[in-house]
């Protein structure tokens, strides 16, 4: 996907929230749905099962109007956790401009959470894109619960993010974190404006 | 009651700055990419047209000018 196109004058950034399931990614996109003044909020699209597990994919266009003569626009998407709905995330994931990881901070998800890392490297490099230069932050997410649940930030950010990236933690469902993390993923994005996602 | 009401004054507060910083962030770069591009090619020069030599009735009004003229084409 084309992140600027001079020639229509609009800024386009597709972010995917990624991570396994019932991490959080959900929580994130409805946090920011939350905010949203009424004149913005556009339709967010969620497909969920009886049990609000996500079935397909969300998604939230966030339209932020003309800046510096760009008509901008975020798209926001999450892809199931479930570890069987591996086709729909490489379906998301096409055209990716940028991932936030929301990881589950409990200890007993750690396996999940690499599991799910490894999955997204296969999947970006399988659609041609290169993991390691793909914009990406991380998002340890359930800092709310109680602290012999979780896993300290260290621990988490020791082995998780061995590319280093920017990382925030988070309790998408008070909303702690959410902005942060999409304010730190768009900041990287559109620092790449003049280089647009290198395919291998 | 008092943490509702802060509650409802807290809301679009976040969206607000993320709208703040992501402008600003937008404007750099736009501003940087303006200066890095290009300039436009200027619109390719156009031969001025010269006087007509010809009376409206087709007659040839300056001899001196079409020789002049007639060797340049010939170079």
């Amino acid at each position: 996907m084309s992140v600027v196109n001079y020639s229509t004058r609009e800024i386009t950034c597709k972010i995917v929230y990624y991570g396994p399931g019932r991490s959080g990614k959900t929580t994130n996109l409805q946090h920011i749905y939350s905010q949203l003044p009424e004149e913005r909020k556009g339709k967010m699209v969620s497909l969920a099962t009886e049990t609000d597990r996500t079935l397909f994919f969300d998604f939230l266009p966030l339209d932020l109007g003309t800046i510096s003569g760009f008509n901008t626009r975020f798209q926001l998407y999450t892809v199931p956790g479930q570890v069987y709905y591996a086709a729909t995330r490489k379906l998301v994931l096409q055209g990716v401009d940028g991932v936030v990881f929301v990881a589950d901070s409990q200890s007993r998800q750690l396996a999940e959470n690499i599991e799910s890392l490894q999955d997204l490297h296969e999947n970006l490099a399988d659609d041609g894109f290169d993991p390691r230069i793909m914009p990406l932050v991380m998002q340890y997410n359930k800092r709310d619960l109680p602290a012999g649940e979780v896993s300290p930030i260290e621990e988490l950010d020791d082995r998780l993010n061995f590319r280093g990236v920017p990382y925030f933690p988070a309790s998408a469902i008070g909303g702690g974190g959410v902005f942060e993390s999409l304010r730190g993923i768009a900041s990287i994005v559109l620092a790449r404006l003049s280089a647009p996602v290198v395919k291998r | 009651m008092a943490a509702d009401e802060s509650k409802q004054s807290d809301e679009g507060t976040e969206f607000a700055d993320f709208m703040s910083d992501i402008s600003q962030e937008i404007s750099e770069r736009v501003e940087s990419l303006d200066a890095a591009l290009p300039a436009p090619a200027p619109p390719p020069m156009r031969k001025a047209s010269p006087p007509s030599l010809l009376s409206d009735a087709g007659m040839i009004l300056d001899w001196d000018n079409v020789a002049d003229r007639m060797i340049e084409e010939m170079l």
